[in-house]
């Protein structure tokens, strides 16, 4: 089964379609990457995963669990990362986990264990009880994937979780969801640095006016030919063959939402 | 659905936050009774002191029953007086804003029946007064009318009694301040303290909404939601919290009033404590009515500010609202400012019973529930439908 199972999924704002009937399933131990450009539906997606914007249509499934059936089990089976910090940033690391953890009901020497777990997985042990004010961006960014695993999610959500990182912060941050994935966590990942969709995705979607439009394994994906016949290219010299074929299906206008 | 576990968890955060920054947290306690204390001392006079205003006398003769008049004047109990020239009394006049100047004509001197009957031309005093002391000039008015009365009987009676006899007035005027319950404890600090309190719940409350507003931009509250949490333990905490934090600030402060400026419970024990949480949990629901209706922080922040102002001003916490126009006193029937300003003034220096300040704390929950109500369903409606099914 499905970790995550989208059937035609359709979320509205008023008048406005932001996610057109969206079908997609992720696998235990893969890394989807959504992608497409601003006000492509990739957010709302994320969102109507998450609980965050209302359903208009279809179903979302986690672990076969539907939202407005189980509320509360379906919460436990899926972490978020948002785009921003979401931290308090006058408390420790230590006290954030604590805080983000007793929320999914661990407390105790359990909680304590499982902070000291996740706090080594994402090298942050020596610096649980410093203010998370004091952190440099990427130990920020480590943090907010850390709140996120404390619960041991089988998917976990990132939406762009390597915003503002410098190479040496990104990689420190993909080596910990290479991790997860070899644990079997799924991951959906959005992202508009198509290089990293490029470097951790195993299947990427490409989305445009709230459609999946093209979706398949790296490969697949990177042989897309506009007359339909798929070939296996290598980068060109200005740019990578994934940032052509999202050019192509895409277009070159700039979007703003 | 309430859960109890993390009900606790997220209440204990606020609190952890709230204590983790130690300044703010000074600050939090030291405001009211900085503010209450200034206020206080501004308005403080000593209850064994009278009022006497300070009146400036010009006379243009000192002929006859003027110069009695002026004597009088100066004996008098009710006034300050101090006999000058007009250039003096004019320099005087401009410079301070408290004096009355009176420029009692020299036609005074001689006063006939007809005068008093108004039969004929009578002189004209002259009450000059700054636009802000109306009130002193009418009280001085009212003084020197008495008094020429006064001499005027005498003068008008000589030649029936064939010497002149001192009048009193013929009556007695007993005074007494009202609520009464035996030991009143009224003075400056007793108001301000009250009044300070319950601005600063309101101010408390907004920061408290701000704070939310700054998790909803921080994507916190968008992590809160995403766990297994239900919508109203969420909120519940929340106001939790805040009126947990409120209700310590009313202790602190009225505890600091007690000590140094004798601010003491005339009234019951338990309503005070009624009124305390009624207003702690006014201060949470109006948190949660600036994060829900302000819409960013500095919108929410600048319309809070006004509305805070405004009924504190209505509510009676910066002046008392018997000084208020009658329009505004009946407008303020309809703040909660006034019903927390009434109960907790009510059971400090008034010797409110328990009856009467359950009323005050019955009103004021009334209003925290509609602002929790309105709060809660524009969160709601705001955050859309799935996030909001438990």
């Amino acid at each position: 089964m499905a970790v995550l199972a989208l059937e035609n999924l359709v979320v509205r704002y008023g008048g406005m379609v932001a996610v057109a009937g969206l079908s997609l399933e992720v696998q235990a131990g893969e890394i989807f990457g959504l992608l497409g450009p601003n006000g492509s539906g990739k957010s709302s997606t994320i969102g109507a995963i998450a609980g965050d914007c209302s359903i208009s249509e279809g179903t979302v499934r986690l672990n076969g669990l539907l939202e407005r059936d189980h509320p509360l089990q379906y919460r436990r089976q899926f972490g978020l990362v948002p785009q921003e910090l979401a931290l308090y940033d006058d408390l420790t690391a230590r006290q954030n986990l604590k805080l983000f953890g007793s929320l999914y009901g661990s407390s105790g020497r359990l909680l304590k264990r499982r902070i000291d777990e996740v706090l080594y997985f994402v090298q942050l042990t020596d610096q649980a009880h410093r203010v998370v004010r004091t952190y440099s961006g990427g130990m920020q960014r480590r943090l907010n994937l850390a709140c996120a695993l404390l619960h041991a999610p089988s998917l976990l959500l990132l939406d762009e979780p390597t915003v503002g990182l410098d190479i040496q912060s990104r990689e420190a941050v993909f080596a910990c969801l290479r991790q997860l994935r070899d644990r079997g966590t799924a991951m959906v990942f959005t992202t508009h640095h198509l290089a990293e969709a490029e470097q951790l995705c195993d299947r990427i979607g490409i989305m445009e006016q709230g459609q999946l439009i093209l979706s398949g394994t790296l490969a697949e994906v990177m042989g897309w030919r506009r007359d339909g016949a798929h070939r296996f290219g290598g980068p060109t010299r200005r740019r990578t063959r994934l940032e052509q074929v999202f050019l192509e299906l895409t277009g070159r206008s700039v979007r703003d939402e | 659905m309430i859960q109890p576990t993390l009900l606790w968890e997220l209440t204990r955060k606020d609190l952890l936050l709230f204590l983790t920054d130690r300044r703010g947290m000074l600050l939090c306690f030291a405001v009211p009774i900085l503010l209450a204390s200034a206020f206080g001392a501004i308005f403080y006079r000593n209850s064994e002191e009278p009022i006497r205003p300070q009146v400036v006398v010009v006379a243009e003769s000192h002929q006859g029953m003027l110069s009695r008049v002026i004597s009088a004047l100066e004996a008098s109990e009710q006034l300050r007086v101090q006999v000058c020239d007009r250039a003096t009394a004019r320099r005087r006049l401009v410079g301070e804003s408290d004096v009355v100047v009176v420029i009692l004509p020299a036609e005074l001197g001689q006063l006939s029946l007809s005068q008093l009957t108004g039969s004929t031309d009578r002189p004209r005093i002259e009450l000059l007064h700054h636009p802000r002391s109306q009130w002193e000039a009418r009280w001085v008015e009212g003084v020197l009318t008495e008094l020429l009365l006064r001499e005027s009987a005498q003068e008008l009676l000589v030649p029936v009694l064939r010497k002149r006899v001192p009048l009193e007035r013929p009556f007695q005027v007993v005074r007494r301040s009202e609520p009464a319950s035996g030991a009143l404890a009224e003075n400056s600090f007793s108001h301000s303290f009250c009044g300070m309190t319950i601005q600063y719940l309101l101010f408390w409350g907004m920061d408290s909404g701000l704070l939310l507003l700054r998790e909803r931009r921080q994507g916190i509250w968008r992590r809160l939601r995403a766990a297994p949490v239900t919508w109203g333990t969420l909120l519940t905490a929340k106001t939790l919290s805040t009126a947990l934090i409120a209700l310590a600030q009313i202790l602190v402060t009225f505890g600091f009033g007690w000590l140094v400026f004798g601010v003491s419970i005339t009234g019951s024990w338990i309503g005070f404590v009624l009124m305390a949480l009624a207003a702690a949990l006014l201060s949470s629901a109006t948190g949660l009515l600036v994060a829900t209706l302000g819409g960013n922080e500095g919108r929410a922040r600048s319309i809070s500010i006004l509305v805070i102002l405004t009924l504190s001003l209505l509510g009676g916490l910066w002046l008392p609202a018997f000084l208020l126009p009658t329009w505004a006193q009946r407008l303020s029937l309809a703040l909660p400012t006034t019903w927390a300003a009434r109960g907790l003034e009510g059971v400090t220096w008034q010797g409110m019973p328990l009856g009467d300040a359950w009323h005050c704390a019955l009103i004021l929950c009334g209003f925290s529930f509609c602002f929790l109500a309105v709060a809660w369903w524009r969160l709601k409606r705001s955050e859309g439908g799935v996030a909001c099914s438990v």
